[in-house]
């Protein structure tokens, strides 16, 4: 073969498997492409089961905790108005009737708003600044400390899954202040940064050491819940200098 | 027109420009002749590689690039900023310091381009698989994924025959010839792929819309 012929020979070959390398490059990727995109739709439909569950519990538990409150009320509120209302309809005073009366009234009022907290319908037409804020009052009420809400109203527009997952975590993290945290002051921020909206809740109690294995789920469970929202949680903490819990989503 | 078409229509526009030039020279043999001679070039007059290597291999590889980043993710656009300036630069340089002449084959310019242009097209596939936005697509459906195989064989392919043309129309013209159609196919494929991208917002029934679009 002449020298000339050999070089004709490499053209023609380098120009092939260059053709023949790029078919297989673009073929390699397209089948890549469709891995991935069906990993990427279990992945996806995994999150979206997740979020419906957590959804789900999360309805689960408000609900028991309303019938719960329902059960105080009727016991301590309206059973005390009733039987009051029972006391003065049977006196033989007519003024005592009137009052009798009235009581009745206060309880048919009072029935109609605890109606209202049967279903979530609350959930939509609360934003989340008024619910923190009632849950505030509800603890300074009990006058086992002292609580404030600062905010910029970050949070006003919100999904109503968004806020029942916030809500819930919100009221969990408060919870968790009263019954091991013993704090003095408990304070909420609320505030927006340049690519996140933050709920700040830190007390002054007794504090933890966060890097000691917990017996419990809580904590896991709630970093878990704001991830099914798109939403991080960070916690800070040490013995003594009280809790710092962060609930961030973005923007 | 909306900006994520404007670039390819303007791309389309200086294609036909540019083959329209080509032809008149071929037609005003004194005008390829001045050119040639102000390029230095009185040995080869009826040569018009000059316009092939400015209009073609240095300024279309550089729009292709511009191209290709309108398709990619925003964290890797900065790549074809840094491919562009380092391409422009050495061109100018080459051929400043007469490396590669204008009016001959530039194999080195040619071989940056290409590896730069083979190198977005990297950049396009990694995005292809590992991308939220194109994970949802279908690349089939995508004119770039179409628009990049072709620039891919299109860069791959003519680079082997345009660095051994001169040669092979030496020893084997018909072989030269058969090589030299290749470029010409693919020219028509990605010429006509500027076409369809143009007209894409037209053929939503057969292609859809480039999952970086919004954010052009």
């Amino acid at each position: 073969m002449l020298p000339t012929e050999n070089q004709v020979y490499i053209i023609i070959f380098s120009t092939l498997f260059l053709g023949g390398l790029m078919s297989t490059f673009v073929v390699a990727m397209v089948f890549i492409h469709r891995q991935r995109q069906s990993e990427n739709r279990q992945k996806i439909d995994q999150m979206q089961a997740e979020f419906e569950k957590t959804i789900l519990n999360v309805e689960n538990e408000i609900q028991q905790e309303t019938l719960s409150q329902i059960g105080r009320e009727l016991h301590d509120n309206i059973g005390q108005l009733l039987s009051l209302a029972k006391l003065n309809l049977n006196s033989s005073k007519q003024e005592k009737h009137a009052d009798g009366r009235e009581y009745v009234n206060q309880v048919i009022r009072e029935v109609r708003a605890l109606s209202k907290t049967l279903n979530l319908d609350w959930v939509e037409s609360i934003t989340l600044d008024d619910f923190i804020y009632q849950q505030l009052q509800k603890i300074q009420a009990t006058g086992f400390c002292q609580t404030s809400l600062e905010s910029d109203h970050s949070f006003s527009e919100l999904e109503k899954n968004q806020k029942l997952v916030l809500i819930r975590v919100i009221q969990e993290c408060l919870n968790n202040a009263l019954k091991h945290a013993e704090p003095d002051n408990i304070v909420i921020r609320i505030e927006k940064t340049s690519h996140s909206r933050r709920i700040e809740v830190s007390d002054d109690g007794k504090g933890f050491d966060t890097t000691q294995k917990s017996s419990g789920s809580g904590m896991y469970n709630l970093a878990k819940r704001m991830e099914t929202i798109g939403g991080k949680f960070y916690l800070t903490s040490a013995v003594g200098k009280g809790t710092q819990i962060n609930l961030e989503l973005p923007l | 027109m909306d900006g994520f078409y404007r670039f390819p229509f303007f791309v389309l526009c200086y294609i036909v420009f540019c083959a329209n030039l080509a032809a008149y020279t071929n037609f005003d043999f004194d005008f390829k002749k001045t050119v040639n001679a102000y390029l230095g070039n009185t040995e080869y007059p009826m040569f018009n590689l000059w316009l092939i290597n400015v209009t073609e291999r240095q300024i279309l590889t550089i729009l292709n690039l511009f191209l290709i980043k309108s398709w990619l993710e925003p964290s890797k656009k900065k790549y074809i900023d840094w491919m562009v300036l380092i391409f422009v630069i050495t061109a100018i340089i080459l051929q400043v310091t007469k490396v590669e002449l204008m009016y001959l084959e530039q194999p080195i310019i040619f071989a940056i381009g290409a590896n730069m242009i083979l190198f977005a097209c990297g950049l396009y596939f990694i995005g292809l698989i590992t991308n939220e936005k194109y994970l949802q697509s279908n690349p089939l459906r995508l004119l770039s994924f179409w628009k990049i195989t072709f620039l891919l064989f299109n860069y791959s392919l003519t680079y082997v025959s345009s660095v051994s043309l001169l040669y092979l129309y030496r020893e084997n013209p018909s072989l030269g010839r058969i090589l030299f159609e290749i470029g010409t196919v693919l020219t028509i494929m990605n010429t006509s792929i500027f076409v369809l991208l143009v007209a894409a917002p037209f053929l939503a029934k057969y292609f859809d819309r480039e999952p970086y679009h919004a954010s052009n």
